[in-house]
Order: structure tokens, then C-alpha cells, then sequence
């Protein structure tokens, strides 16, 4: 599961640079494929890898798999597969060449199509081993595998029209990211030295004998390090230059893989580990996610770049997942989990979507009038349109349960009942704000007056209709979509025992 | 085939359909034509409902297994019973007369098959509305019909006053849909369960027996406090009051009227605007106990009841016309449920949207008709538009008879219920009825003269072009459904012998007050009529007249009351975030820079040893690259 993307993924970003894009994609699309495949294979049939690594700090090489990171890791799978199917649609180490008029000889400057590659499946694989890690040392260092393709990823195949902006983004995604996992190494270190075991399944029944201040002092910092990566309001400005900059797998990579690092992480370390320390700053990480959600959704209303404003959007799921998360009830956690799901699939359909659009046009200015997407390009209006549909929470869509069981959750919670309570309005009228702006998204790019005949030609020419493997990939999150909308006991009857167990047997 | 069966039925042919029709958008006219053959197979199918249905109470039974997330029963069930089985009925009536329609309505449109496809999906979502007995299932039916209604009203997206509509009426009514979401989030919350039973039976305070105490999230099982109840039960109502297009909320449906006639046919007879009064219904055991919800519902509906019909009789737009008529008498089936004592129950208001259901389909349904013919809705143009055929002439006088509450048409009898049981509750104790009776008697007589009003100007004497109404006749089929309407119209009041509604007799006493006033109102009307529209006596000025078209500019209020505080508010987030959150991102990074710089020339100084120039050196990386972020 992480040997063949893994190696693949490293032998093309060293010894295979050279290779030819084509040869290049194929190799890294097999190896997608078999790694998800097998991924998809272990998260049904939950093998279990345990041995020894670092004896001297019994740091063990534990990989396993269970209800809650089960459809993490095979969001990841198939999310790893689409973004190198979509290396056939968007081929960021052309760019550069592409835009400078006698550019031909740039191509090297720009980066191999081969490392691009490569840093895609580490990313992946990064992620993937995140989400089977059992021990809390091969955890963190999983989680710091994913940062630096990532950094690459964006720096050197971000938008191609201003260097700085890359960099800018990419050194301020490592930067923020860092010293997150700073925080986390520091809050996993003390739980360690403290208890004498790196296990994750051993850390709550070994932690449950550690004074309160301790626990809290071990919940801050693993929750401050970790709401970083999710990312949680104030700490959430690395994401929509990320974002923006980022190419479209890129993008799509980070909403719906690396996000899913930093809510996972709470589950697993804070809440697992340490709940009664996490409950004292629930409250106030409860706050900081509503504050998200009416931030991000007001920021959303105003912003007029489209790929910071669906970042921005991220910002304000975020809030609902880490809301269900703070309210400490079953339901919070499974709303959540379900959330968390949700949101990976349909930011990822939003970034296709939009990344397209940016690679047509050059630019996702909302200022800029341009023929309607619902008359030249009904298909990707269409898909956009599902996604907008899917983001505003409307029922029969993906996000929907994530929200609706988070608002219940928050509202039956046993503790802080009264502050989580006006949480849950503060979020509702956040939903509304959803409505607000995906519909004003709607109201910009999708409809418009009718094309004159005379000038359809050449509006369908510089908005071309999906096709292919864009189209593929969009009919594959667009079904995810609807059928997690239909039938949400998919993710929940697999994630209900494990969460059952995580809160019943901490407590 | 048993009630259950029927009612899945019900609900998953019209969303198949609709994926069905999706698909086949290239063939628009095959599309459409299969919208409309399963649109028939559902009424066929409503019908054998209608005979099936469970004659006594409400047989409700489970859809599936009884899922449970995390000390929550996500039950997920669908139920059926007599008055169910009638609403679906007349549901599925409404939805293929629609659909048949528009056939011959948009025909040479691009997108019909789109719009076929949402009425279809527009359709399921009512029915799941309609059979669900689990809140989650109605608030999902509910939400996917604000949606459709968006889609609907839009469908003409060339035009920007379509646009706009669109986003109007379903900002507005998710906004008040804020209000829905955090009532049923309570109350589901409370019961621990979303099956509708378990709600109502605790939050009416009826739990019997605290043994299944153990699947309740809150923990005591004593009964629910009343305020909370009164606090989550008007939360729902102002959900209500939004998609109901009620008082304050009232303004997204006369614009509306931007969507093709067919889609205003279904959005104001059968779905979405009657939606909350099917959910009250269902949720009218707790309703009638909580009183604050109860005055909220019945000021609000009393207001606008008189208000609507006052702003109809203005309008110099027929359709909108219409459309503010629809407001009004959706107010007066939500004023039935606010005032029916206990014993009454919900079945008054029910029947009202049966009857209101059948007639204004059929007065939409004919002005569509009516407005090809004359080009225009504009009561100035659809002048003696009546003279095109005699069928359109009929439907629209029986239409606009029943929408006045004339004896013995449809609409007249369930109104007679209605005032029976504002009556009931304004003598008994407690409830908002004296209020809500005396506004419906003065609805009463607006509405007699708003209505002959409109059937003065069609009626006019006032030839037409010829060849303008031969040549648009609607086809066989379009006359087939509109015939059948009137027909309905005027005998549909039968259904009360049929024991699908529980009603008590209505009084002869108030049968004749009420046909005094409606010959009042009407009498009033025609007497204004002087040479042409009466409205010209009531509305004199150009300014009044404006005003009136404008909804007392209520629009104006929302836009500067809602929409640019929170643009504003949001302005000024943006700017703090680029300012102040991200700032101290980047002071962090500047202050770094300034102290890497300053430790480097402070050890440039003492001739540093080999260690303290690593150091050095380290800063100077760190320092650069917190530079390269702060730029």
C-alpha cells in the first residue's frame, strides 16, 4: 500500500527526472492505481503491521487500520488516482513554456513532468501512512513526510504567471505548517516521556493517570499544532494563498488530503488521548470553529478571486467539522468524521472545477464579465453547480449530514451545553451565508445573459466543455457527491464502532 | 399494493424520472413526454393511495432498518394515512397538469428538458415532505424544493430580472430556514430520536414511561420545559413563515413570477409554499401546546393575510396578481393550524391546500394560457383575453369563484372551515383566535373583490385579433388537464364525504355571513368598474399604483435592513483578516528577519568563533526565509 506509490513517487523525483511526461504518467498512474487498490484492500480487510523500529525509544512500525481512518484512507486512494489522471488534463511543468512566446527552451527551469509526478504520490503516500500509523512518533514523521512535496508542489508548479506569489505561498504553507508540527512534536513528546509509550492504542489508558495539568498542557499544544493543518480561525492564512497558487491537483491534494491530516490528528491524539484535558479547551476551540464558519462565509461574500473564495469556503466546513469535534458527544465526532468525508469530496470537485477555469481563462477574477458557463460550457457548469449546491449543505448532498448531525451534536452536548448552544445558531446562520455566497458564485460564472450567435463560436473556443479525463474525474467526485448525500451509512455504520469506542473507552 | 409501498412509490418515481429526463436533455420533447407519462403513473398510483389509504389514524410504518449515529435514531421512516394519501393526491394531480402544460408552453424552449427534469425532482421532494414521519427526511424534502424553486424561477437565465428573483426567493427563504434548521436541531435533539412519533410524543409532553430513557441525549426524561418548546416550535414556524412567503418574508414570491407560469402553477398550488402547512400539520400536536409559537403564527398570518389581499387588488400585473392571492390564502391555512384547538386538530388547514391546491393550478394554468394569447400578464393587456376560448373563459370565472369562497365550489367550503374553526378557537380559551377571525373576515371581503376584479378585465367584452387566439391554441392534452381542474374545481369539495379529512359540519350561520361579505366585497368591485379595471377607483395615483406593484417596498427594506449590513460586515472581515490576522503572520516574520540581522551583526562584531558564525549563519536562513514570507 505505501511500497509502490512510495517508491515510485521517489524514484521519479531522483533517478527518473529525466523521463518523458508520457512514459513518466503512465509509471505513476499504475502505481496510483495499485497502491489505491491495495490501499482499498486493507482498509476492508484491516491487516495488521507491527514491528519494531527504534527499539531504543520504543518507537514501533505499527500500521493499522481502523472505522475511523477506513474511509480517510480510501478517500485518499481514490483522490491519489484522480490527481494523476489529471496530469493528462493540466500539465503545470508546460506552463512556463507555454506563456513565454519563445519559451520552448524553458522547460527545465519550469521542473520535470516526472518530479511533478513523483511529488504527487508522496504526497499520497505521506497521507496514507498518516492515516495507518499507530504509533505517535511514526505519526508525526508520516505527517512531515507530506509537507515537503507539497512545498515543491507548490513553489516550483504553482501559477505560472508570478514567481513571487509562489514563493511567497510556498515558503509561508512550510513556514505555518512547521511550526504546527512543532507544537505537535512538542505536545506528543510530553505525552510520551510522561506515559513511556509511543502506541496510540496504549496512549489513553496510560495518559488517563496524568494529573489534569499535565493532560491540558498536552491537549493545548497538540491541539494549537494540529489546527494549524485543519486549519482553524485565527490560524487559517497559509491556506487561501496556498490555494490559490497551488495547481489544481495541488489544490485538490490539500482540501481534500492534507486538511484531512489536521482533523484526523485531533481525533486521534487530543481526543483520544488526553479527553479530559481536551474538554477544557473545547469550549473555546468550539468558538474559534463557529468564528470560522461566519468568517470564511463573510470573506466569501466580498472575495473576487474564485479559488481563495472556495478556499476560503474550506475555512468556514472546517468550522462545522471542529465544531462536531468540540462538543465531545458521539455524534459530534461521527458528524465530523462524516463531514470531514464530505468536504474532501466536494472541495476536490470545486478545485477541479475552478483550477479548470483558471487554466481556460488565465485568471478567476469575479470582476471580469465573461460568457455564462450554463451557455457555452453546460457540462462544467453543471459540475459547478453541483459543487456550489453541495457546499451551501443542501440535503441529498454530501455536506449535509456532516452539518445537520454537527449542529445536533453540538446542541445535545453534556458539557458547556449553554455556550455550545449559541455555537450551534452562530453556525446555522453560517449555513445561511453559504447560501449567500455559492449562490453568488452561481449568479456570476454559471448563468449570464444569452450568447449572440455570432460570437458563440468563439466563446465556446476560449471556454472549452469538459472532455475526457476531466470529465472522468468530475463524474467520479460528482457521483462521491451525491451517493455520500443518499446514503450517508456508507461512512457512518463503518466509522459508529470505532468512535463508539474511542469516547466509551477513554471515559 | 400496500399504503407503504405506494408512498415509496410516490416518492422515488418523480426522482427517477427526473434523472431519467437529465439524460435524455438532447431529446427535449421525449424528455419532457417521459416526465409526464410518470407524472400520470404517479397520479394513477395516488389515486389506489387515496382508496388504501388507512381510514383511522395515521399508519406509520419503518422504511428500511432503524439506523442509530452516535445515541441518535436516524429512523428515516415514511408513513401514510388518510389526509397524507389526499395532500399526495392532489400533489401528483397538480404536478402532471403541470407537467402537460408544459409541454405546449415550452415547447420551442432550449432547456425544457431541464426544467421538466427539476419539476420532476420538485415533485419527489413534495412527497417526501408529504409521507415523512422522521424530520430529517422532511427537512431534507424541504431544503431540495427551495433548491428546485431557485432552479425553476431561474430557468430563464438570460434575463437578469430572472436572476435575481432566483437568488432572492431562495436567500430569503433560507434565511428564514435558520429558524427551521435550529427547531428541528432541538427538538430532534431533545427526543434523542428524528422519527416524527417519538418527537411529538415528547415534546407534547405524552411520554408515557421513562424506559426508553436510555436513548435520550439530554438525560431526564421529565417533561420538556415550555418555554424551550414554545422557543423551538417558533423557530420552526419562522422556517414556515420564510418558504410560506408570510409576513416579514413575503417579498421573494410575487418576484418570483419571473419563472415560466407552470413553474409559478407548482410552485404556489401543490409544493413549496403549501409545504409548511403539511409540516405543521404533522407537527401539530406539539404546535397546539406551544403557545408563543401559536401567537407568533397567528399575528403573522393574520397580518398577512389582510395585507396580501390588499396588495393583490393593487397589482397591474395579473399574475402577480395571483401570486399575492397565494400569500393570503396560504395564510389562511396557516391560521387554521394556529387556532384549531386540540380537539379540532389539523385537518381544516389541510383541506384548504387540497381545495387552494386544485384552483390556483387551474387559475395559473389558464392565465399561462391566457397571457400566450394576449402576450402579456399585464391586466392592461390581457383585456377580454377571455373572449379566446370558452374553456379558458370557464376555468378562470370557476377559479377565481372558489379563490373568493363562493358556497360549494371547493374553495369555499374548506374556508368555511377555516373560519369555523378561527371561530372555536377565538372562543376558547387561549390561542390567537379573535385576532385571526376577525382578519379572516375582512380577507373575506377583499378577496371577493380583488377576485371580481380579475374576472372583470378578462371578461371584458373587448374583441381580440382573430388569428392571434386560433393560432394559439394549446394542445389536446393542455385542454384535457384544464378541464379537468374546473371540473375539480367545482365538485372537488366532495372529498369531504369521503372521510379523508377529519372535519366537523361546517355552520349554516356563518356559510351566509360570509356569502354576505363575499357579495359585498364583490359588489364593490363592480360597482368601481366605471369603463375598465376597477382597481382604478381603489388605487388612484400613479405613485399608490407603484407602490402597490412594488410590495410597499419591502425590497428596498430588505436591502438595506440585511443585505448591506452584512456586506458590509463582511468588508470589513476581509480586511481584517488581510490585515490583522494575517499581520501578525508576517510581523512574526519581520521581527524574526530584524532580529536574525541584529544577532548577525552583533557577533560580526566580536569576531565570532567558528560555532557562533554557524549559528549565525542559521539565523540568516531562518531570516531569510521568514523574509521571502513577509513579502
Amino acid at each position: 500500500m505505501l511500497l509502490v506509490p512510495g517508491a515510485v513517487g521517489l524514484w521519479l523525483v531522483t533517478g527518473g527526472r529525466a523521463l518523458a511526461p508520457a512514459t513518466a504518467r503512465v509509471a505513476a498512474l499504475v502505481a496510483a492505481c495499485v497502491g489505491g487498490a491495495v490501499a482499498v484492500w486493507a482498509s476492508v480487510t484491516r491487516p495488521d503491521v507491527d514491528r519494531a523500529w527504534i527499539p531504543s525509544l520504543g518507537v514501533r512500525w505499527h500500521l493499522d487500520i481502523d472505522g475511523i481512518s477506513a474511509p480517510l484512507v480510501v478517500l485518499t486512494a481514490v483522490i491519489g488516482v484522480l490527481v494523476v489522471v489529471h496530469a493528462w488534463v493540466e500539465q503545470p511543468w508546460l506552463d512556463e513554456a507555454k506563456s513565454t512566446p519563445d519559451g520552448t527552451g524553458r522547460i527545465s527551469e519550469r521542473g520535470s513532468a516526472a518530479t511533478y509526478l513523483g511529488c504527487l504520490l508522496l504526497v499520497v503516500t505521506g497521507a496514507l501512512a498518516v492515516f495507518a500509523a499507530r504509533d505517535a512518533l511514526l505519526f508525526f514523521i508520516a505527517f512531515e513526510v507530506v509537507l515537503v512535496p507539497m512545498w515543491v508542489l507548490i513553489g516550483r508548479y504553482g501559477d505560472p504567471h508570478s514567481a513571487a506569489k509562489r514563493a511567497d505561498a510556498s515558503a509561508r504553507f512550510i513556514l505555518y505548517t512547521a511550526v504546527g508540527s512543532t507544537l505537535m512534536l512538542v505536545g506528543i513528546l510530553v505525552l510520551v516521556t510522561r506515559t513511556g509509550t509511543a502506541a496510540l492504542d496504549e496512549l489513553p489508558s496510560a495518559a488517563a493517570g496524568l494529573d489534569i495539568g499535565t493532560q491540558t498542557l498536552a491537549a493545548v499544544l497538540l491541539t494549537l499544532g494540529l489546527a494549524v493543518k485543519v486549519p482553524v480561525f485565527p490560524l487559517h492564512t497559509w491556506l487561501p494563498a496556498a490555494h490559490t497558487t497551488a495547481p489544481t491537483a495541488g489544490s485538490v491534494l490539500l482540501a481534500a488530503v492534507l486538511l484531512k491530516l489536521g482533523t484526523y490528528g485531533l481525533v486521534r491524539l487530543p481526543i483520544a488521548s488526553v479527553p479530559d484535558g481536551f474538554a477544557r479547551i473545547a469550549p473555546v476551540l468550539a468558538v474559534a470553529g463557529v468564528v470560522g464558519i461566519i468568517w470564511g462565509g463573510l470573506i466569501c461574500l466580498v472575495e473576487r478571486d474564485l479559488k481563495r473564495l472556495i478556499a476560503f469556503s474550506s475555512v468556514a466546513h472546517m468550522g462545522f467539522v471542529v465544531l462536531g469535534l468540540a462538543s465531545g458527544t458521539e455524534l459530534g465526532l461521527q458528524a465530523a468524521l462524516i463531514g470531514n468525508i464530505a468536504h474532501g469530496i466536494v472541495s476536490a470537485l470545486l478545485f477541479v472545477v475552478v483550477g479548470g477555469l483558471k487554466h481556460r481563462w488565465g485568471s478567476v477574477d469575479l470582476d471580469v464579465i465573461r460568457p455564462a458557463l450554463r451557455e457555452v460550457a453546460p457540462r462544467l457548469g453543471f459540475a459547478l453547480v453541483l459543487g456550489l449546491a453541495a457546499a451551501l449543505g443542501l440535503p441529498g448532498l454530501a455536506v449535509f449530514w456532516g452539518e445537520f448531525l454537527a449542529l445536533v451534536g453540538a446542541w445535545s452536548a453534556a458539557e458547556h451545553t449553554g455556550l455550545l448552544r449559541a455555537c450551534v445558531v452562530v453556525a446555522a446562520v453560517g449555513a445561511a451565508l453559504a447560501a449567500a455566497y455559492a449562490l453568488r458564485v452561481a449568479r456570476i460564472v454559471w448563468v449570464g445573459d444569452a450568447v449572440p450567435e455570432a460570437e458563440l463560436a468563439s466563446a465556446r473556443a476560449a471556454t472549452p466543455d469538459t472532455r475526457g479525463a476531466e470529465l472522468a474525474v468530475l463524474s467520479v467526485l460528482g457521483v462521491a457527491t451525491v451517493a455520500l448525500g443518499l446514503v450517508p451509512m456508507i461512512v457512518l455504520s463503518v466509522t459508529a464502532d470505532a468512535a463508539a469506542a474511542l469516547l466509551g473507552g477513554s471515559r | 399494493m400496500s399504503p407503504l409501498t405506494l408512498a415509496s412509490t410516490l416518492v422515488g418515481l418523480p426522482a427517477l424520472a427526473s434523472v431519467v429526463t437529465l439524460a435524455l436533455r438532447r431529446t427535449p420533447r421525449t424528455a419532457a413526454a417521459i416526465a409526464s407519462l410518470v407524472a400520470v403513473v404517479s397520479l394513477v398510483v395516488a389515486l389506489v393511495g387515496l382508496v388504501v389509504a388507512p381510514t383511522s389514524d395515521e399508519a406509520s410504518s419503518i422504511l428500511g432498518d432503524l439506523y442509530a449515529v452516535g445515541g441518535l435514531d436516524l429512523s428515516l421512516q415514511l408513513g401514510t394515512g388518510p389526509a397524507t394519501a389526499a395532500v399526495a393526491a392532489v400533489v401528483a394531480l397538480v404536478a402532471c397538469a403541470v407537467l402537460v402544460f408544459t409541454q405546449w408552453y415550452l415547447a420551442d424552449d432550449d432547456r425544457l428538458a431541464e426544467f421538466a427534469a427539476t419539476v420532476s425532482l420538485f415533485t419527489a421532494a413534495m412527497m417526501l415532505v408529504v409521507h415523512a414521519r422522521d424530520l430529517v427526511l422532511t427537512l431534507i424534502g424541504w431544503e431540495v424544493m427551495g433548491w428546485c424553486s431557485y432552479l425553476l424561477i431561474g430557468h430563464w437565465s438570460r434575463k437578469e430580472s430572472a436572476r435575481r428573483a432566483a437568488y432572492k426567493a431562495f436567500l430569503v427563504t433560507r434565511v428564514a430556514d435558520i429558524g427551521f434548521v435550529l427547531g428541528i436541531v432541538g427538538l430532534v435533539a431533545g427526543a434523542g430520536s428524528t422519527g416524527l412519533d417519538a418527537v411529538v410524543a415528547f415534546w407534547s409532553g405524552t411520554a408515557a414511561d421513562c424506559a426508553d430513557s436510555a436513548t435520550q441525549v439530554v438525560g431526564a426524561c421529565a417533561a420538556p420545559e415550555p418555554w424551550l418548546r414554545s422557543l423551538l416550535v417558533s423557530l420552526v414556524v419562522i422556517g414556515v413563515l420564510g418558504k410560506s412567503a408570510q409576513i416579514p418574508f413575503q417579498d421573494w414570491l410575487p418576484d418570483a413570477m419571473e419563472g415560466p407560469t407552470p413553474a409559478s402553477a407548482l410552485i404556489h398550488a401543490a409544493t413549496m409554499v403549501a409545504a409548511g402547512t403539511v409540516v405543521l400539520a404533522q407537527l401539530f400536536d406539539v404546535l397546539v401546546v406551544a403557545d408563543g409559537a401559536r401567537w407568533l403564527l397567528g399575528v403573522a398570518t393574520a397580518i398577512t393575510m389582510v395585507g396580501a389581499a390588499v396588495l393583490a387588488l393593487g397589482q397591474s400585473d395579473l399574475k402577480r396578481l395571483l401570486a399575492w392571492s397565494t400569500v393570503s390564502q396560504v395564510a389562511i391555512m396557516l391560521s387554521a393550524l394556529a387556532t384549531a384547538p386540540a380537539d379540532v386538530g389539523p385537518d381544516p388547514g389541510l383541506f384548504h391546500l387540497w381545495s387552494h391546491a386544485i384552483f390556483k393550478s387551474l387559475l395559473f394554468l389558464t392565465i399561462g394560457w391566457l397571457s400566450v394569447v394576449a402576450g402579456s400578464t399585464l391586466a392592461s393587456r390581457l383585456r377580454g383575453s377571455g373572449n379566446a376560448h370558452q374553456l379558458a373563459r370557464v376555468g378562470w370565472l370557476f377559479g377565481l369563484l372558489a379563490l373568493a369562497g363562493a358556497p360549494f365550489v371547493v374553495g369555499g367550503l374548506s374556508k368555511e372551515h377555516v373560519i369555523v374553526t378561527a371561530y372555536e378557537g377565538a372562543v376558547g380559551a387561549g390561542g390567537p383566535g379573535v385576532i385571526v377571525l376577525a382578519a379572516l373576515l375582512v380577507t373575506v371581503v377583499l378577496t371577493a373583490a380583488y377576485a371580481m376584479r380579475a374576472h372583470l378585465v378578462v371578461d371584458a367584452p373587448d374583441p381580440l385579433p382573430e388569428a392571434s387566439a386560433a393560432a394559439r391554441m394549446p394542445s389536446a392534452p393542455v385542454l384535457v388537464a384544464l378541464a379537468v381542474l374546473t371540473v375539480l374545481t367545482v365538485v372537488g369539495g366532495l372529498v369531504m364525504i369521503t372521510g379523508l379529512f377529519e372535519l366537523e359540519r361546517a355552520s349554516v350561520v356563518w356559510m351566509l355571513l360570509t356569502t354576505l361579505l363575499i357579495v359585498i366585497g364583490g359588489g364593490l368591485a363592480w360597482l368601481a368598474r366605471g369603463s375598465g379595471d376597477p382597481r382604478d377607483a381603489f388605487v388612484r395615483t400613479a405613485r399608490q399604483r407603484e407602490l402597490a406593484d412594488r410590495g410597499l417596498g419591502v425590497d428596498t427594506a430588505y436591502r438595506a435592513l440585511v443585505a448591506r449590513p452584512v456586506l458590509g460586515l463582511a468588508r470589513v472581515v476581509a480586511f481584517l483578516d488581510r490585515e490583522v490576522v494575517d499581520g501578525y503572520v508576517r510581523g512574526a516574520a519581520a521581527s524574526a528577519g530584524i532580529a536574525g540581522w541584529l544577532t548577525a551583526r552583533g557577533h560580526r562584531r566580536e569576531a565570532a568563533s567558528g560555532g557562533v558564525a554557524l549559528v549565525a549563519v542559521g539565523l540568516l536562513v531562518a531570516a531569510g526565509t521568514a523574509v521571502l514570507t513577509w513579502r
